[in-house]
């Protein structure tokens, strides 16, 4: 090994280190730092790399030997970088082959878990859930609103129903502010969860108002303030005042 | 009659009770707990969940065990009449990257975010937080290490969503090509 390695030297080395800890040919600093015969701690490599870099503006090198530099520059900064590392024991990280099948093992091990991940979405997607009781339908959950919309929304309309229909059209100026309303209901919410859906609407007087306290909790479950849950199929729909989550 | 018999018969019994149990309690219970409801040893309490599970194949129900846990639940091959009699709500679908992350968890549990992210190469920070609000994986326990960081593993609500009787159940994992680390 070493003696490929002076026979090559005398032909061509790729640089010629010159630094108080060693003098040669780079090649030679790589052999004796991985059978740890040189220590690098004692070698500048940041000054080593800066000096190839203002010789190889002066003389431009072909760029095999650029890329041997490279190979081996980058090989000695991680001699050394594992040498200043505590708990790393000499010939364990000299092992570049070890290291490569590590990322290699890592790659395959990430690509059976990618395999596994398909068929456990097929699965997911076949539909063939297992239920948990009429109490507890055990699908997953969308993130605050809990009944699909179309029962809001019908529950809403059963609201609109119970009001006292429209007997005569009178145009009155009626100020039913969004704002008081979302204070309104945060309070509600607040004093004592969860509420009925339809307890929501008990003090509407009006289909406008209605409206608007509707307006006002669609906000609060689109800023995290308010969800709304149905224990059961056919069940009455609570609302639930909770803390408000800042990340979504 | 023989020991043999007894002992057939008692399974039974057992068997039935824990169905009972099961059925009322309508959600997961430890075999800690069945053991003390049934007033009988783990080791009766393993021979009934498994006579259950044999008297209930081609029935609507259907015995989930995950890990420690037990709950008695509709047969997946009846999802679709049990979805209709229930709110249509279909469930949401998980993104490339949750299936990923719990395939990982699902195989390695219990495991920390920190080697999942080895596996996967990326951050998973945010991917364990959405899978931990739809309850299907969960904070099993601390890895005894510096900053005792979180260990994650899988929940009964897994096995639902894909219609498993067990972990068990799960395709093997595949071989690698080349010895695995």
């Amino acid at each position: 090994m070493s003696r490929e390695i002076a026979a090559e030297l005398e032909r061509d080395p790729v640089y010629v280190v010159r630094t108080a800890a060693f003098d040669g040919p780079i090649e030679l600093l790589l052999s004796l730092a991985q059978r740890a015969e040189v220590d690098l701690k004692a070698v500048p490599l940041a000054s080593l790399t800066d000096d190839y870099l203002r010789a190889i503006e002066q003389a431009a090198p072909p760029l095999d030997q650029l890329a041997a530099f490279l190979v081996i520059g980058a090989r000695l900064v991680q001699l050394k970088a594992a040498g200043l590392m505590p708990q790393a024991a000499v010939g364990e990280e000299e092992d570049l082959q070890a290291w490569e099948d590590a990322i290699k093992g890592r790659l395959e091990e990430y690509k059976r878990f990618k395999e596994l991940a398909e068929s456990l979405m097929r699965r997911h997607a076949s539909g063939r859930f297992t239920f948990a009781g009429l109490l507890e339908p055990d699908v997953i959950p969308q993130a605050r609103v809990q009944v699909s919309l179309d029962v809001l929304a019908s529950a809403f309309r059963q609201v609109l129903d119970r009001l006292p229909p429209v007997e005569q059209v009178t145009v009155e100026m009626e100020h039913v502010s969004l704002a008081e309303k979302l204070e309104e209901l945060r309070h509600m919410l607040a004093r004592q969860a969860p509420v009925n859906f339809s307890a929501v609407f008990r003090h509407a007087r009006t289909r406008l108002e209605a409206v608007v306290i509707f307006l006002a909790l669609l906000e609060l479950i689109r800023i995290g303030e308010a969800r709304v849950a149905q224990a059961s199929a056919f069940a009455e729909i609570t609302v639930h005042g909770q803390e408000r989550k800042e990340a979504e | 009659m023989t020991d043999g018999a007894t002992q057939v018969r008692d399974t039974m019994a057992l068997a039935s009770a824990l169905e009972a149990v099961l059925f009322t309690l309508n959600r997961a219970v430890t075999v800690l707990e069945l053991q003390d409801i049934l007033q009988s040893p783990l080791p009766d309490i393993e021979a009934a969940a498994a006579s259950l599970a044999e008297a209930l194949t081609g029935r609507g129900l259907f015995l989930q065990r995950h890990q420690d846990q037990l709950q008695l639940v509709t047969d997946p091959a009846q999802a679709d009449v049990v979805r209709r009699v229930l709110r249509p709500e279909y469930p949401s679908r998980l993104s490339p990257a949750a299936y990923e992350t719990l395939a990982i968890i699902a195989y390695r549990q219990p495991l920390t975010r920190a080697r999942i992210e080895e596996i996967r190469g990326v951050n998973c920070e945010a991917v364990l937080e959405s899978l931990e609000e739809k309850g299907l994986i969960t904070e099993t326990g601390r890895l005894d290490a510096p900053g005792t960081p979180r260990l994650f593993g899988t929940t009964m609500k897994f096995l639902q969503i894909l219609g498993l009787s067990s972990l068990d159940e799960l395709p093997p994992l595949p071989q690698s090509a080349s010895t695995s680390s």
